[in-house]
């Protein structure tokens, strides 16, 4: 991953592990084809993600 | 009066749009053109681009800047990406690998996901089951701070 970064001039971010990435995608999607889905309100997404784990710095949402 | 019904019918119009969008994209693949939502509701090519443009629900749909088109309706992109997913009968394109697994959620199917390591740009294959929590030892590295998301959508 160093060698990613460095050659394309990134920084590291942070690294999620595949299974944390699957119960972040289930409490995320949600059928848009329901007739009463809405998108999400940002305080409503930061609590996703501190659902599956995802909190501090990183993970706020603007 | 007539702005209430105005709203209510500009309410049933984008839940009519939404719809019509993600049941191509899962049973096509991809989202469809303004010319096909055009065709589907009747109307003209400007008032479907306008329809499109006033979705308006946050951002699970992205208009492309330039062609007007749908770029991405969260998690599918329109366009070729590094993580294909194969369904059962159709296949998509996602995002990103955090889209890659949300695939697996809206089509409500097991998928196989056919990308590459994007360090060393080795071939991987990843079985997604909505159903049964993935044990992969695999990792995703989350470049950007969430903050930053939406600064610019393309490259996050």
């Amino acid at each position: 991953m160093d060698r990613w970064l460095g050659a394309n001039g990134a920084v590291r971010g942070t690294v999620v592990a595949l299974e944390q990435v699957w119960r972040l995608a289930e409490a995320w999607y949600v059928d848009p084809r329901q007739a009463r889905w809405r998108p999400r309100t940002r305080d409503e997404s930061q609590r996703v993600l501190a659902s599956v784990g995802l909190v501090g710095d990183f993970w706020e949402l603007p | 009066m007539r702005d209430e019904q105005r709203r209510n019918g500009r309410a049933e119009e984008t839940i009519s749009l939404r719809i019509f969008i993600y049941d191509r994209i899962l049973t096509r693949g991809i989202p469809p053109t303004v010319v096909e939502i055009a065709e589907h509701f009747a109307i003209d090519r400007d008032d479907a681009g306008r329809m499109l443009a006033e979705l308006n629900i946050g951002k699970t749909v992205l208009v492309h800047p330039a062609t007007g088109e749908i770029w991405m309706a969260g998690p599918f992109a329109a366009a070729s990406t590094p993580y294909r997913v194969l369904g059962s009968q159709t296949s998509w394109w996602a995002n990103c690998a955090w889209d890659m697994m949300g695939v697996a959620f809206l089509a409500n199917e097991p998928v196989r996901v056919e990308t590459s390591c994007t360090d060393c740009r080795a071939p991987m294959t990843i079985d997604v089951d909505p159903r049964r929590i993935s044990r992969d030892a695999g990792v995703v590295h989350f470049l950007l701070p969430a903050r930053r998301w939406y600064d610019d959508i393309g490259y996050t």
